[in-house]
């Protein structure tokens, strides 16, 4: 019988005793193989629209700008100001989706005892991050292959705006992924949230096109903070007079930190689900 | 041996916690294949999801130095939305094995279900579920000092059965089972010893007929 035959190579396999830092990246390593394939593999397009989305929004964005006749905002062409604002944009609305559904789309798999319900999360946090790095340095070598002054006159700023705003949304992520263990339909509320602030985020305007008495009603939004930040990084031209390094730490400290503690609070009832 | 050191495991009702098991303290020796007795929802499968460690206790533990299999059963371990084989490479990486290919050649080949093995396993019949379990099981039992077995061969057609007892038999050597299920005859034929589970407690007895005794006594109308 064919299978006896198998198992004669298989005992030469000889697996040796892990840690459990080496068992981690191996269900890491594991449930990333896993989610690539669900993610990219089922529609071979799915890294052609992680590309191609953002930047068809630009597009229309763009058209529409140019129709009203502007060209540029605060001396940065239009197409520059706008993937400043869409891509920090697109990477919280698609982390913040992926994690609240982090731990519901694998539970099958946390009946392996190696499996723990921050293994999918980290697996996720992994992959968008990854994928938003692609992207960014792909649009933007494409820009300045295109003429444009791409390369950010601040990195460090920008790097330290996109990752503020990502320990954000890691720890509203989180909270989102443990109110669902507690209520499924608690997943509407990741629409609810990024829908209405995809207009009030800052990606087609910025805080300078704003008359300072209303500043007040678009500076409680962390997300706005973090893109006023990146351009303010970004643009040596653009200075945002709203932007605030300590608001948006103090958001992403607060939600992290609350994150982490219901999510770590509530890892028994993940298993159950 | 497994050591089950102040047990509790309880579930959350709309009337307070529902207690399975209350304060379990016992060494359970594993020289033995032994049965799990008791009626339906008294926390059979839960005790085969803690000790295979699919769920976590509420108050104590269960610790072993052996290595112990996942619960394998209908319920759960296969992802729905996978294929087998995806849920075979799966279950090997998360076991440490770099190179999957011959762990699902073998579960291919066992659980013969030809092209529907790259199908995604919600679209399987229960016996087809059953079939790729007892293959992912059959693959790495010679890790496993103990595996665990609730209400699995309870499935599968006569040629299949046969197949898989025909495997297990010939892992009794090196590998113990504690197994759920619902037919004494099938219990007698693979166990030696029993545990009965009452008054949310454990009660080993090393023959299997003082087990079903204590069993029908308890719970027989």
């Amino acid at each position: 019988m064919s299978y006896l035959v198998h198992s004669k190579e298989l005992q030469k396999i000889v697996v040796q005793k892990r840690t459990s830092r080496q068992i981690m990246f191996d269900v890491i390593f594991a449930l990333m193989m896993r989610e690539l394939k669900t993610r990219f593999g089922n529609n071979r397009l799915g890294y052609f629209w992680a590309i191609a989305e953002p930047i068809a929004q630009v597009m229309i964005m763009g058209i529409v700008f140019s129709i009203i006749g502007r060209n540029s905002v605060s001396n940065i062409p239009i197409a520059l100001f706008l993937f400043t604002g869409m891509l920090p944009f697109k990477l919280f609305g698609n982390l913040l989706t992926q994690l609240s559904a982090a731990v519901d789309a694998n539970k099958g798999l946390l009946s392996y005892r190696q499996v723990t319900a921050i293994d999918p999360v980290i697996t996720r946090i992994i992959i968008e991050l990854v994928t938003f790095l692609l992207v960014y340095v792909l649009i933007f070598s494409v820009m300045a292959w295109l003429g444009f002054n791409a390369w950010p006159d601040n990195v460090l700023g920008l790097l330290s705006a996109s990752t503020l705003l990502i320990i954000f949304t890691v720890g509203l992520g989180l909270i989102l992924c443990t109110a669902i263990s507690y209520w499924k339909d608690a997943s509407k509320f990741t629409a609810m949230i990024t829908r209405p602030l995809f207009f009030i985020s800052g990606i087609f305007f910025c805080a300078v096109m704003i008359p300072p008495q209303y500043w007040h009603l678009l500076d409680w939004n962390p997300i706005f903070h973090a893109i006023e930040l990146s351009r303010d990084s970004f643009f040596k031209a653009y200075e945002s007079p709203v932007g605030s390094w300590f608001y948006l730490s103090f958001c992403a400290l607060v939600s992290f930190s609350s994150g982490l503690a219901l999510f770590h609070l509530s890892r028994q009832r993940f298993i159950n689900l | 041996m497994i050591y089950f050191d102040k047990l509790s495991k309880y579930f959350l009702t709309k009337k307070g916690p529902h207690y399975v098991f209350k304060n379990v303290n016992l060494c359970l020796p594993t020289d033995k294949n032994i049965a799990v007795l008791g009626p339906n929802g008294v926390g059979k499968s839960t005790l085969i999801r803690l000790m295979g460690g699919a769920d976590n206790p509420s108050k104590g533990q269960i610790h072993s130095p052996l290595n112990i299999s996942w619960p394998l059963g209908l319920q759960g371990g296969l992802q729905g939305s996978m294929t087998a084989r995806e849920n075979v490479r799966f279950v090997a990486r998360i076991h440490g094995y770099k190179n999957t290919y011959p762990i699902e050649n073998k579960v291919e080949d066992f659980a013969e279900i030809g092209k529907f093995f790259d199908e995604p396993v919600k679209s399987y019949s229960s016996g087809m579920r059953s079939r790729i379990t007892f293959g992912l099981t059959m693959a790495f039992d010679f890790d496993f000092d103990i595996l665990l077995i609730d209400e699995l061969s309870a499935v599968g057609d006569a040629n299949f059965k046969q197949k898989s007892e025909a495997l297990l038999e010939e892992k009794y050597a090196k590998t113990k089972l504690i197994m759920v299920n619902h037919s004494i005859s099938e219990l007698k034929q693979h166990c030696q010893a029993g545990l009965v589970i009452k008054h949310q407690n454990l009660f080993y007895f090393d023959k299997l007929t003082d087990a079903i005794k204590e069993y029908q006594s308890t719970y027989a109308k």
